[in-house]
């Protein structure tokens, strides 16, 4: 069995927790700016339609009085840390998708914790009482009919799907509630008039196959309660860090396109450093205001975890590819990363421009180790760059 | 313009400007030889805008003229011919027919007067020097490279300069990639008209193509002025535009501790370099030498594929030394060295290592280690 674990309405369930005055109220966490989306709106602000995704600006329509929150992803990041230790306690294989959602495969683990339904349970009562926020949790046997429960009895509520009465449950489950079909095949279906996983039941495969191509298929099966898909285990590790912004209006000004690339490094290589990372390759990210979006890479002759690097690399591959273009959105990103600043021996220079730069590393490794220290005590903006508006 | 010329001679001009007119110009029409015909001769011409040939030869000329063409098609068209000559003719205006008996190719050329001027350089003091000194000067120094996207001339170039010391007078050329750097002296005689001069940095790309040309004659006129490195034979001249530029000051760099000296065996240590560098990938391109009491051990660690290990005897009785080194270095210095034995100066892991042979000293390669 399958157990699907899904915080409710999370970062803002965060924000209630950690500041009273906002409990009871409708809170939204966003951007501040006129082109932000909301990332996440409490029950409260729910009722009145506001839901994630929605721009900022409509969500105040219907809800003018909504306590509107900047979000604190380091926060949000500790707490999801804290719920998915418990699940570890529960299973092996404990799949986590996002910052607030996870599988569990409980397979074979009745024996020590009871039922899969005592397990969610107790996993539910856990979480409120270790973190003091609720979550939902669905149990079935097929990994994304758990996923359609946990949304089934939200908020803070448990929803079961046995094997007795999967079949049943499949017949009657409308398509657009399956993961992963989308605005444009359910429209597809309704032609048919295909409504439920029932509906498709009654045409051959290749009717999907033909129409949807490879997505038919895996509808087509999940038909049938057959999910390929499993819950793989420990999450791999970082493939790569990231930070994008989109401007708050567009702009031709390089300068400005610098300085938030500096905010970005620093972002980045902060992360990198908490985790004790160091990246071999430095991605740049832009959107221009016709919303062509390219990217560019550089790969580093030494892993780093220094700011100063990437935001030098990131500069070069701007120079290089900018001209002139109007931009809506810049990101930097890093990749290839490992445990290890180079491991391999790497080459010396004959005039010493190697050891000059090595002295002038170990120099910012030095300040940047304080600015974590200093952030860790004091918050994120008690010490920034001076070119990095806050 | 009409003339007949021997398929070989052609050939093996050809074949020396297709370095020249194979690179990339701003102007399309240097991927063109000039060719021109006057009196009892012709002469061809190419350019890359940076460095320039100019040849004259004897050919059976019935009309004069001038016509420029594809360097690379005509090179083709006439290696490929049977017989003994070929007949080129401008049969109409930069219309060009390639025969010989009875095969004919009509070629669309380009009009000569777009052709860029080869510099003129006028009132040149040139030196003389034996033309294999030259050749292995220049041969020694370009197996640097400089990578593709590199723009700095102290890379892209070579430093050569002519030093007057009291009782010797040399030409030498300094070669460096900044992680190595090799030096290579030709003495020059009394008699030889030797002008010392202020350092100068030549393309390497240019003193490849001048290398070509020093195949045939005993004896090449070298000289630098108003920018220009000028190669001159009998017959053929290579003139390269100088780099701007300044060159690091290699002195401290090629100075030398005899201390530090490891005499070893070229030929059994060229072959354990490549043993050792078969384990070599981009990111893993390091061979770890402990040098210890009289032996010498390699290893070479690559995770993605394991790991070699070797040694061999050697005359050694100071402290140990752990040094790593990309063994390509080594094998390519050691490629080019003529003495069967060799030293080898061994600071420490962090300064320059020098290579030379024992008796021949006018080669010097220095390698930088790589830090473990």
């Amino acid at each position: 069995m399958i157990l699907h674990l899904d915080m409710d309405a999370f970062f803002a369930a965060v924000e209630q927790l950690d500041n009273p005055a906002l409990r009871g109220k409708p809170v939204v966490v966003s951007g501040h700016s006129a082109r932000s989306v909301v990332s996440t709106a409490s029950y409260e602000a729910r009722q009145y339609g506001v839901h994630s995704a929605m721009p900022l600006f409509q969500a105040l329509k219907l809800c003018p009085h909504a306590c509107v929150v900047p979000g604190n992803r380091r926060r949000y990041q500790e707490i999801s840390a804290q719920v998915f230790a418990i699940c570890r306690e529960y299973s092996p294989l404990v799949e986590q998708v996002s910052i607030d959602e996870g599988y569990l495969d409980v397979t074979g683990c009745e024996g020590l914790f009871g039922s899969p339904v005592d397990m969610a349970q107790t996993l539910r009562q856990r979480v409120a009482k270790e973190t003091g926020l609720t979550c939902s949790v669905g149990v079935a046997p097929v990994k994304f009919v758990a996923k359609v429960a946990s949304d089934l009895n939200k908020p803070n509520g448990v929803y079961v799907v046995t094997p007795e009465s999967l079949d049943a449950f499949l017949v009657a489950l409308p398509v657009k509630k399956v993961p992963g079909a989308g605005k444009r095949t359910v429209a597809l279906l309704d032609e048919l008039g295909i409504r439920t996983l029932g509906d498709m039941r009654r045409f051959p495969l290749s009717t999907f196959t033909q129409k949807l191509g490879q997505a038919g298929e895996r509808l087509y099966a999940l038909a049938y309660g057959r999910d390929a898909a499993g819950v793989s285990g420990e999450p791999e590790e970082a493939k790569s860090i990231s930070c994008e912004s989109t401007l708050e209006k567009d702009t031709t000004d390089p300068a400005f396109v610098y300085a938030r690339l500096l905010a970005q490094a620093d972002e980045v290589a902060g992360e990198l450093r908490r985790k004790g990372l160091f990246a071999k390759r430095v991605t740049l990210k832009l959107t221009f205001a016709d919303f062509r979006r390219i990217t560019r890479q550089t790969t580093l002759t030494r892993p780093t975890h220094l700011s100063g690097h990437l935001y030098a690399e990131a500069v070069t591959l701007f120079d290089r590819e900018w001209t002139g273009q109007r931009i809506r959105l810049v990101g930097l990103g890093c990749s290839q990363i490992s445990h290890d600043e180079a491991t391999p021996p790497s080459q010396l220079d004959l005039f010493g421009q190697v050891a000059r730069q090595e002295v002038r590393d170990e120099g910012w490794e030095k300040v940047e180790q304080s600015v974590d220290a200093i952030r860790e005590k004091f918050g994120k903006y008690a010490v920034t760059r001076a070119r990095v508006k806050k | 313009m009409k003339f007949k010329i021997s398929k070989k001679d052609i050939s093996t001009i050809l074949g020396r400007v297709q370095g020249i007119t194979g690179r990339k110009s701003n102007l399309a029409i240097t991927a063109n030889v000039l060719i021109k015909g006057e009196g009892q001769g012709i002469s061809f011409v190419a350019t890359d805008l940076e460095t320039g040939f100019e040849g004259h030869y004897a050919a059976d000329v019935e009309r004069e003229g001038a016509i420029t063409i594809n360097a690379k098609k005509l090179f083709e068209i006439v290696q490929n011919f049977p017989g003994e000559e070929v007949l080129i003719e401008e049969i109409e205006r930069q219309w060009i027919e390639i025969k010989n008996n009875n095969i004919v190719y009509h070629i669309v050329g380009m009009s000569p007067d777009d052709f860029p001027d080869v510099p003129r350089v006028d009132e040149v003091t040139f030196t003389r020097v034996a033309t294999g000194n030259v050749r292995e000067m220049i041969e020694k120094t370009v197996m640097i490279q400089a990578p593709s996207d590199e723009k700095r001339a102290h890379i892209t170039g070579v430093c050569f300069e002519r030093i007057q010391q009291a009782d010797s007078q040399l030409m030498r050329m300094v070669s460096t990639d900044g992680r190595r750097l090799c030096k290579v002296d030709v003495e020059i005689g009394q008699e030889d008209n030797f002008v010392p001069g202020e350092s100068v940095i030549v393309p390497k790309k240019g003193l490849m193509e001048a290398a070509k040309i020093l195949d045939k004659e005993e004896f090449v006129e070298v000289g630098v002025k108003d920018n220009y490195l000028i190669f001159k034979m009998e017959k053929e001249t290579v003139i390269i535009g100088l780099l701007e530029g300044d060159f690091p000051e290699y002195e401290q760099v090629i100075e030398k501790d005899d201390a530090f000296d490891i005499e070893v065996d070229r030929k059994l240590f060229s072959m354990m370099l490549k043993r050792m560098s078969i384990l070599s990938s981009d990111s893993y391109n390091s061979v770890i030498f402990n040098f210890a009491a009289n032996r010498l051990e390699v290893t070479a660690t690559n995770p993605d594929l394991g790991e070699s290990k070797e040694d061999m005897a050697i005359a050694f009785e100071r402290d140990e030394v752990e040094v790593a080194f990309n063994p390509k270095y080594l094998i390519d210095t050691l490629n080019v060295i003529n003495d069967e034995r060799i030293l080898v100066n061994l600071r420490d892991n962090h300064h320059p290592c020098l290579v030379e042979g024992v008796d021949e000293k006018r080669f010097l390669s220095i390698i930088m280690p790589m830090k473990i």
